[in-house]
């Protein structure tokens, strides 16, 4: 049997303002209301609102055969509420279908698990908060932010025993050459994890729309063909899990409308539901479905889902990031110590991991990449406009 | 008298100090009743009088448009030219050469430019190179509006208008001075761009003057361009007092410690970071270090900082506005100006003027005229690390460096400089010092 494991990344970050030196002390509007409005406001016409539509006929046309799983950050679903109630309407809908998981992670999409365990620790903890608040729905499948994993965080997470399973990118360097069709075991016995396939989740998630890739134009019947060749790697009859992770704005943000990515998704998943021996998973699900057991896997150093390197380089790969990153947590501690209620949410939405993609100077191809998602005109400007407003928050943090 | 200016920056179109230089020069010289035309590398075709005060703070561009002119605001037009496509010889440069005939006068001009010397100005302008195809279009430009123009003496600043000078001396046989704000040699730390060095020697060797912004400067151009001592005359920078005097405001509870100039080698960014390093090492109290302005430098300069892991002890301001600058000089308790070749460094005036205390390089011109300042060869990091700890240890000393600076700095006016410009213009238009 093979099984297909859709989940989807659901996060806007608060991007900072334009934050001058000479704001320090004068200014508090550390976070860019109108530009963050219009991002929001983009995407949920171009990508929330068609896909859930999408998703939820999709669902009920299969009488629940057909199944997802969402992982939804504090910080999108904060904007949400504040700037299109609609939206956040739409996936409250979506998931009273009963086809959708909700994964857990950290609420501010952060890099805490790298900084501060503490920290880390309580932003899953507010983020479970969160899910059960808003959704009724208690989620036992972690992922990390941009699926970073090491050996370590099944450790951590051992204090959250309800967690039971956790996501992680199927980087060849941990796999060796081995498929990321068969679950592994956490080096320490304690977790189930799943491996995302990242070359069919990028054929759609980055390529699909890519006229220099010779396998444009993807159609859904080529790729299903892909998927279905699968099965031929396994002749002992075990279970496989084809995990299909990616960006929720895949649809229709990334790829636009007009490159046909939702007609392209609806077929895929048509197709696939007439297949027998093709079944669609919730990630929790996997543990009773399995018929052998995993194989253990260790993975000493952080990989995650971004740029080619698939480690943290996209967030940590100069010393702006780290020096912004370390400042950033080094001020959180100060501002819990002396109970700052006022500025502590605003740290926390300060670690947020996408001000240092900003910051990434790596060229070549992830360079253009993180260009093309950032709003800033140069790693440069976003690293003085957010040492800025940690300033005035030191600041603030004396009196 | 009626004086023709060229120039390749303005208010509010300021780069360095050339800008700034200008205007406070102009305002002087219209004041006392120089009638000045400037030419700025405008797209459009326009120049812009200067008579008065008033004007020179807001010059109003003139269009010849056939029979009448027409005033625009200078801020209306697009700065730059646009980039001119390919290399060529200026054919408008290569008729005029053509044409012209040795006069039939008596006098005889000192520094008379040779046919050959306007030749190989023209094939230096040639060649495929943005900024010196932008310097073609500007001397044909400059030598088009002239037309419309009656003056009675060329005066020149920096090499990106030499050509344009040197033509023009040619064709109408008047004096030209050319004004020295920093040659290549400061710029590039060494040898720099050869074709511009070609132009600053035959610009300052064929001008009938030279006014050099500093003694520092006037042996940087006996020595390596050869000028003649007895043409080159200095007039210093000076200083022009902002309209409200300026305000000390604090943003940091620590004390401040700025670096203020484009991030480029020329200026010292480098060497700052280094000092801001030692005293973070060294001094037990925290410091907070500014790094105002944009250049090059500034990525190199910004992960190098970074990697102290100083949080947010050395801050970076990003390209700053000219009420940005002042804001900057606002918050700063001192300056330091270490720039390894600096002709004068206006900025070490600004900073006096806003009560800030000051360490400037030794290699700058500024350091010949001022005199409350801490005077450090640029590479002294050790000594300018004490000083600026002698003075974070002792507040009175620090008080009274910075009261004694902002009184000083109000003798530097424009107005003597003026004067001294104008004795200049007197020995060559009236007393025809450039004629034998």
């Amino acid at each position: 049997m093979l099984y297909i494991i859709f989940y989807f990344q659901v996060h806007q970050p608060f991007r900072i303002s334009k934050y001058k030196i000479f704001d320090i002390k004068d200014l508090v509007v550390y976070f860019d209301e109108e530009l963050n409005k219009y991002i929001f406001n983009k995407v949920s016409e171009r990508c929330y609102l068609p896909a859930n539509n999408l998703f939820k006929e999709l669902i009920e046309a299969s009488d629940g055969r057909f199944k997802i799983s969402f992982s939804i950050t504090g910080t999108f679903i904060e904007q949400a509420k504040k700037y299109r109630p609609d939206v956040y309407e739409s996936f409250l809908d979506l998931v009273k279908t009963g086809g959708v998981e909700l994964l857990n992670e950290t609420y501010y999409h952060s890099l805490s698990s790298i900084f501060d365990l503490n920290e880390f620790l309580e932003q899953v903890k507010e983020h479970e908060e969160l899910i059960k608040r808003e959704f009724g729905f208690i989620p036992t499948v972690f992922r990390n932010t941009e699926l970073i994993y090491f050996d370590k965080l099944s450790d951590i997470l051992l204090s959250l025993p309800q967690i039971k399973t956790i996501l992680i990118e199927g980087a060849d360097k941990i796999l060796k050459g081995e498929s990321p069709l068969y679950p592994r075991i956490s080096y320490n016995h304690a977790h189930l994890l799943l491996l995302k396939h990242y070359k069919l989740s990028d054929d759609i998630a980055f390529r699909f729309s890519d006229k220099a890739w010779d396998q444009y134009p993807l159609t859904a019947e080529k790729y299903v063909s892909w998927v279905k060749n699968l099965t031929l790697i396994e002749r002992e009859g075990k279970n496989l899990y084809l995990n299909l992770f990616m960006d929720y704005e895949t649809f229709g943000e990334h790829q636009w409308k007009e490159s046909g990515i939702f007609e392209f998704i609806k077929r895929v998943i048509e197709l696939l539901l007439k297949e027998k021996d093709i079944v669609f998973l919730l990630p929790s699900e996997v543990n009773y479905t399995l018929n052998y057991k995993p194989k253990t896997i260790s993975v000493p150093e952080p990989t995650s889902w971004a740029d080619i390197e698939r480690d943290l380089s996209a967030w940590l790969s100069n010393s702006l990031q780290w020096n912004a990153m370390k400042t950033c947590y080094e001020l959180l501690k100060k501002a819990k110590e002396k109970e700052r209620k006022d500025l502590i949410p605003i740290l926390k939405k300060l670690t947020t991991s996408d001000h240092f993609y900003y910051m990434c100077i790596k060229y070549f191809q992830d360079g253009d990449v993180h260009k093309y998602f950032s709003p800033y005109s140069s790693p440069e400007e976003v690293y003085r406009y957010y040492m800025n407003i940690l300033s005035d928050i030191e600041e603030k943090l004396e009196e | 008298m009626k004086v023709l200016m060229l120039t390749w920056e303005y208010p509010p179109f300021i780069v360095g100090g050339l800008g700034v230089a200008c205007h406070g020069l102009f305002k002087a010289l219209a004041e006392k009743g120089i009638k000045i035309y400037m030419i700025l590398p405008t797209q459009e075709k326009v120049f812009f009088e200067i008579f008065s005060s008033w004007e020179a703070d807001y010059p109003t561009a003139k269009k010849w448009d056939k029979k009448h002119f027409e005033p625009v605001p200078l801020k209306f037009y697009e700065f730059h030219y646009l980039e001119p496509k390919g290399a060529y010889l200026s054919p408008q440069l290569v008729s005029i050469i053509k044409k012209w005939e040795p006069p039939k006068f008596k006098t005889k001009i000192l520094y008379e430019i040779p046919t050959e010397v306007l030749e190989r100005l023209n094939f230096l302008l040639s060649q495929e190179n943005s900024l010196i195809s932008k310097v073609r279009t500007y001397t044909e430009n400059v030598i088009e509006i002239s037309k419309n123009l009656d003056f009675n003496l060329i005066h020149a600043h920096d090499w990106l208008t030499y050509t344009a000078g040197l033509f023009l001396k040619k064709f109408y046989r008047i004096p030209l001075v050319t004004h020295i704000h920093a040659t290549e040699f400061d710029r590039a730390l060494g040898f720099g761009h050869p074709i511009i060095h070609e132009i600053e020697y035959l610009g300052l060797n064929f001008s009938d003057r030279v006014i050099a912004v500093s003694k520092y400067t006037s042996n940087i151009i006996k020595e390596h361009y050869k000028v003649s001592g007895e043409k080159i005359k200095v007039v210093y920078n000076a200083f022009l007092p902002p309209l409200e005097k300026p305000q000390k405001f604090k943003k940091f509870r620590e004390p401040v410690i700025l670096f203020l100039g484009r991030l480029t080698i020329q200026k010292g960014p480098g060497i700052f970071l280094e000092f801001a390093k030692k005293i973070i090492n060294t001094y037990g109290k925290k410091v907070r270090f500014l790094i105002a302005g944009a250049g090059e430098m500034e990525r190199h300069l910004m992960l190098e900082a970074a990697s102290l892991g100083m949080g947010t002890q050395i801050m970076f301001t990003g390209f700053l506005t000219r009420q940005e600058v002042e804001s900057a000089l606002s918050m700063s308790d001192i300056v330091v100006m270490p720039s390894p070749s600096e002709p004068f460094g206006l900025v070490a005036l600004e900073a006096m003027s806003f009560g800030c205390a000051l360490i400037v390089s030794k290699q700058s011109g500024v350091s010949e005229i001022i005199e409350n300042a801490y005077k450090v060869d640029f590479w002294d990091v050790e000594k300018m690390v004490n000083i600026v700890i002698d003075l974070l240890e002792n507040p009175d000393k620090l008080k009274e460096s910075q009261k004694k600076a902002q009184e000083e700095v109000q003798k530097f006016r424009w107005s003597d400089r003026a004067e001294e410009v104008i004795g200049i213009y007197r020995e060559l238009v009236f007393n025809k010092a450039c004629f034998i």
